[in-house]
């Protein structure tokens, strides 16, 4: 009934493909900018964050519905549980950020005169700064492996008990999600500009990667339909999920003005600085980040329409999934290069990347049943519908 | 002074309720309304009613207040009194945000409400004829204006299965 | 609608449509006991004394309270934030509940969200006392005057009267529009008389009618969508009457989230505590049930340790910020003058709901009950923290002081618990205290008996 997903070889070679050209136009960039270290590495870090973040984000996504006992997502839940496979991947990408720390962080290497930075030394210095990423990607990878192995052991099982595990372990993944989100973000991106602190950053970080993730699972809803698979998925299906890209979308927005209304407004120049040097900087860009991903989908998907067709929800998503690309590379940007600066290598690793992560997904997602028939709240999902 | 006359019928159960709609459809029976103690689902789609456009009225009603709160804002400020605090232009669009939110909320809310009340004819002394008490407590009310016709509606009303078929005058 | 039989019923007891008229209509039939007198007695008395209070606030002026040249802001901004805190449940759980279709939010809603109207009118006069003079109150107002002065529209506490007005009438159309259908009910179930003439007047002409039911869905589900941005603006907004400034210990940026957070945290406990001791007085046991209990305990969950998660993250970015008086506003926090306060908070807020990740405990009325009372304490002190430890140091030393509340600010206090409690004790006795149209929509999905027979 529900047509499993083969990776076919014309999937394959389209992805390869993809990859390969990203990795020529990556080369060339890296040629290119063989001078400009910083540029090289502030790719990798934007690239391996956010599609990192992506997949944790899909991972919180199929967590906050087993915690919240949803019903209606366990038609879609495949496509996020796997997405958030790709974290191991992710996770070596952010190793690599490791080799570049000194192009990206200031904090590695401070002048002896800089008191602040002397004074975070003893959390922000290289040992232990390694020490964390590897201990978030070695929980993180344990997590959504752990989450992935009993939701496919329901597809052998219709044991009750395993429903109750799921859950238990859905409750550990938030708890410690909950810390290593937050502090994940300080250290690799509000680190860069290494005298700047806000205690938003974490939250603010986490939910631009979780709408990411909504946008992410859309467009990949998208592509597999397109393809002749999820035909299962129905319009309260897409409405649900235009929902969530619309209401976090406006939650980011929230975040966004509360983190820039509260330095604006108290103008103490230790704050400023970070908006000062985005606005004069990076103006256009600064400004679009907020107009593309709080505009875009607001407008978008405010109708009841729009959210239950898939083209116009893709048309939002595609504009989300890149709008939050450029939130990270305004996060990334002026504290590394402090210009900004879009070419070859950007196009080139940003398509590498997205080579990867798409080729992770297919592998995983062909790797299962295209939904978890045993799931106690299946048939839930396609009984119900939203109020007109 | 004009007289009407309406015929109801009422089901113990929603199931019953949207199954008889249906018969009757099919019989050509044009229903004037139903009534039940709590939105039946469903009863849109079979009764084909059209989408409220009350979202529509608080859409613009919202961009109404948007538009007022900001643009009232930015006149106080840049032409009526303009006020420096702490050395901020006098155009601070970032201040300007928690009213004009407010606003716009305030001004949808109350096209939405009003707007209800307005269209279904409720409000304090509203006169909507109630024709059966129990029908806010657990019965699910058939409604059918006659015209000439009360006794086929009747008829045709327990046939499918309608309990408490009545007939009923109203002056209006 | 198919239900998984996973679920648990939400509503216990042989139930049908009339049952459930029936159960929630007998709390407003015959005379009152003589808890209810006692209770209402004991609120109107703490009310009196409240506005003793107030009286001699605006008689004898402010230097009857224990306000001084640094510490301006004392009891009086700390009940204010507590109110409003606590009348954010209500409209979470019929806004934000809604649009995430949790079909429990039908048994708690409406009481929830007279609760959060009685907790903002609480609110609401800190601030009018603060104004000096009560009928001066309408000077927030942008109105047109001779001096063709307007308000300053870039003051948070000028945020805060359009927030919280702005919250108090929308959840005051959505509780009444919510309230239409079971005043019709009331209204049919009463003999001829006055009082079916009251409730007729104030059911609007309820027909039941499906045009107006769907338009009435409709209407719901957009004001919910409206309505639930807006509750995150509100403490928002409170929280900005801080933070907008420079003062250490104020101005973070995770205040916006952290205060809504709170705010939800604090508003489910006052809901539990009441709900608890309602339901058993009235009867409703089998509306509200363990299942409720046990879906409102993990809110508190998540919302207490988004809490802990915010005390931590200041507590650390003020140690990572390198900004010497951040830091010392934290250390004071917790081992300064105030270190008590910091510790009933922490305690409060962030340990003790940590138990209910046991099951048990989450099920348990009385574990429950209990717990909710410490959040309640440890929300206020939350404030308390926050306003008096920050203020009570200043950059100059000379200016360094101690603060202590006198009786005529506890008093005020008191008053508000008496007005909260007397419109709450009116509203058990003349209104549903249970929506009972939403409950009949749900009961053929989650009610005890169809489960069963279901199987």
């Amino acid at each position: 009934m529900y047509k499993s997903f083969e990776f076919t070889q014309k999937i394959k070679t389209f992805l390869i493909a993809l990859m390969v050209i990203g990795a020529v136009l990556t080369v060339v960039g890296v040629v290119m900018n063989l001078d400009h270290g910083h540029r090289i590495w502030a790719n990798v870090l934007l690239n391996g964050f956010y599609f990192t973040a992506i997949a944790m984000g899909a991972a919180f996504f199929v967590v906050v519905h087993i915690l919240g006992e949803g019903g209606w997502q366990t038609s879609i839940q495949r496509i996020p549980e796997a997405i958030s496979q790709y974290v191991p991947i992710g996770g070596v990408t952010m190793l690599l950020v490791l080799v570049g720390m000194h192009d990206i962080y200031h904090w590695t290497h401070p002048d002896p005169d800089d008191t602040i930075l002397l004074g975070k030394v003893p959390f922000l210095n290289p040992v232990f700064f390694s020490i964390r990423t590897i201990v978030y990607i070695a929980v993180w990878t344990f997590l959504v492996f752990k989450i992935r192995k009993m939701s496919l052991a329901s597809d052998s099982s219709t044991d009750i008990k395993l429903f109750t595990k799921t859950r238990n372990w859905a409750g550990v993944f938030i708890v410690l999600f909950a810390i290593t989100s937050s502090t994940s973000a300080w250290d690799w991106i509000m680190s860069i500009d290494s005298h700047w602190f806000s205690t938003l950053f974490g939250w603010y970080m986490f939910v631009s990667s979780f709408v990411a993730a909504v946008a992410m699972i859309i467009i990949l809803l998208f592509v597999l339909r397109k393809m002749g698979y999820m035909e299962h998925v129905n319009e309260e299906h897409m409405h649900d999920l235009g929902k969530y890209l619309f209401g976090f979308s406006i939650f980011w927005a929230y975040l966004w003005v509360s983190q820039y209304l509260l330095i604006w407004y108290s103008n103490i120049p230790e704050e400023t600085i970070y908006f000062v040097q985005r606005q004069e900087d990076f103006g256009m860009i600064f400004w679009a980040n907020v107009i593309i991903n709080f505009l875009a989908p607001f407008l978008i998907l405010m109708a009841r329409g729009t959210k239950r067709k898939m083209n116009w929800l893709l048309i939002a998503a595609v504009i989300v999934f890149f709008g939050h690309w450029i939130d990270m590379y305004v996060a990334i940007w002026p504290g590394t290069l402090g210009h900004a600066d879009f070419g070859i290598l950007e196009i080139g690793m940003t398509t590498l990347v997205l080579g990867v992560f798409l080729f992770s997904f297919f592998r995983q997602f062909a790797k299962a049943p295209v939904v978890p028939e045993n799931h106690p709240y299946f048939k839930e999902s396609f009984d119900y519908d939203n109020i007109r | 002074m004009q007289e009407k006359t309406y015929v109801s019928g009422y089901f113990p159960d929603d199931k019953d309720l949207i199954v008889a709609i249906k018969e009757l459809q099919e019989k050509n029976v044009a229903i004037t309304d139903v009534r039940t103690p709590f939105p039946v689902h469903g009863l849109d789609t079979v009764l084909k009613m059209r989408r409220s456009r009350l979202p529509r009225a608080g859409f613009i009603a919202g961009v109404i207040g948007c538009a007022i709160g900001f643009g009232f804002q930015a006149w106080v400020f840049t032409e009526a009194w303009p006020l420096n605090f702490g050395g901020k232009p006098f155009m601070s669009v970032p201040s300007f945000i928690p009213v004009t939110f407010e606003l716009t909320v305030l001004f949808a809310a109350f096209a939405l409400v009003f707007g209800f009340l307005m269209r279904s004819n409720l409000g304090p002394g509203s006169d909507n004829i109630i024709f059966d008490e129990e029908v806010t407590n657990d019965r699910f009310q058939i409604l059918l204006e006659a015209d000439g016709n009360a006794d086929s509606l009747q008829e045709s009303l327990q046939s499918v299965g309608a309990l408490g078929v009545q007939l009923h005058e109203v002056k209006s | 609608m198919y239900v998984s039989p996973v679920r648990e019923p939400l509503i216990s007891g042989e139930k049908s449509y009339t049952k459930v008229t029936e159960d929630i209509y007998a709390p407003m039939t015959g005379k009152p006991g003589k808890a209810w007198y006692a209770g209402l007695t004991l609120a109107l008395l703490a009310l009196m004394f409240g506005m003793f209070s107030i009286f001699v606030t605006v008689w004898d002026g402010i230097g009857t309270w224990g306000l001084d040249r640094t510490i301006g802001w004392g009891w009086g901004i700390t009940n204010f934030v507590w109110w409003v805190g606590i009348g954010h449940a209500g409209t979470f759980i019929s806004a934000i509940l809604l649009l995430f279709r949790q079909k429990w939010r039908t048994s708690i809603n409406r009481s929830a969200e007279a609760m959060t109207i009685f907790a903002v009118m609480c609110a609401g006069l800190f601030p009018l006392i603060h104004m000096g003079r009560l009928p001066l109150g309408f000077f927030i107002f942008p109105y047109p005057n001779t001096r063709d002065v307007w308000v300053n529209f870039n003051s948070p506490l000028l945020w805060d009267v359009f927030a919280i007005s702005t919250y108090l009438t929308v959840s005051v159309l959505f509780w009444y529009m919510g309230l239409i259908p079971d005043i019709g009910t009331i209204r049919d179930k009463l003999v001829p008389g006055i009082k079916k003439k009251i409730y007729g007047f104030l059911s609007f002409g309820w027909t039941g009618s499906a045009r107006h039911w769907a338009r009435h869905e409709s209407m719901s589900l957009i004001l919910a969508g409206l309505a639930a941005p807006l509750v995150l603006s509100v403490h928002t907004i409170v929280s900005f009457d801080f933070a907008t400034s420079v003062i250490p210990g104020w101005h973070t940026t995770i205040f916006p989230p952290y205060f809504v957070s709170g705010a939800v945290f604090s508003g489910f406990a006052m809901v539990l505590t009441l709900m608890i001791i309602t339901r058993k007085a009235i009867n409703l046991e089998d509306y509200i049930t363990k299942t409720h209990l046990e879906s409102m305990n993990k809110i508190i969950i998540a919302t207490g340790s988004i809490v802990g998660i915010a005390y931590i993250t200041e507590l650390f970015i003020a140690w990572y910020s390198g900004v010497v008086y951040e830091q010392y506003a934290f250390v004071n926090r917790a081992f300064g003058p105030y270190w008590w306060a910091y510790w009933i908070m922490m305690t409060c807020n962030v340990i003790t709901p940590q138990l209910f990740w046991i099951k048990k405990i989450r099920r348990s009325f009385a574990a429950t009950f209990v717990i909710s009372i410490f959040v309640n304490i440890g929300m206020w002190f939350e404030r308390f923290v926050i306003i008096v430890t920050s203020l009570h140091r200043d950059f100059l030393p000379s200016s360094w002081s101690m603060y202590t509340p006198t009786w005529v600010e506890v008093g005020i206090y008191v008053g508000t618990f008496g007005l909260f409690f007397t419109l709450f004790f009116l509203f058990i006795r003349f209104f549903p205290v249970i929506a009972i149209a939403e409950v009949k929509s749900v009961l053929k999905t989650s009610a005890e008996k169809f489960i069963k027979k279901g199987k």
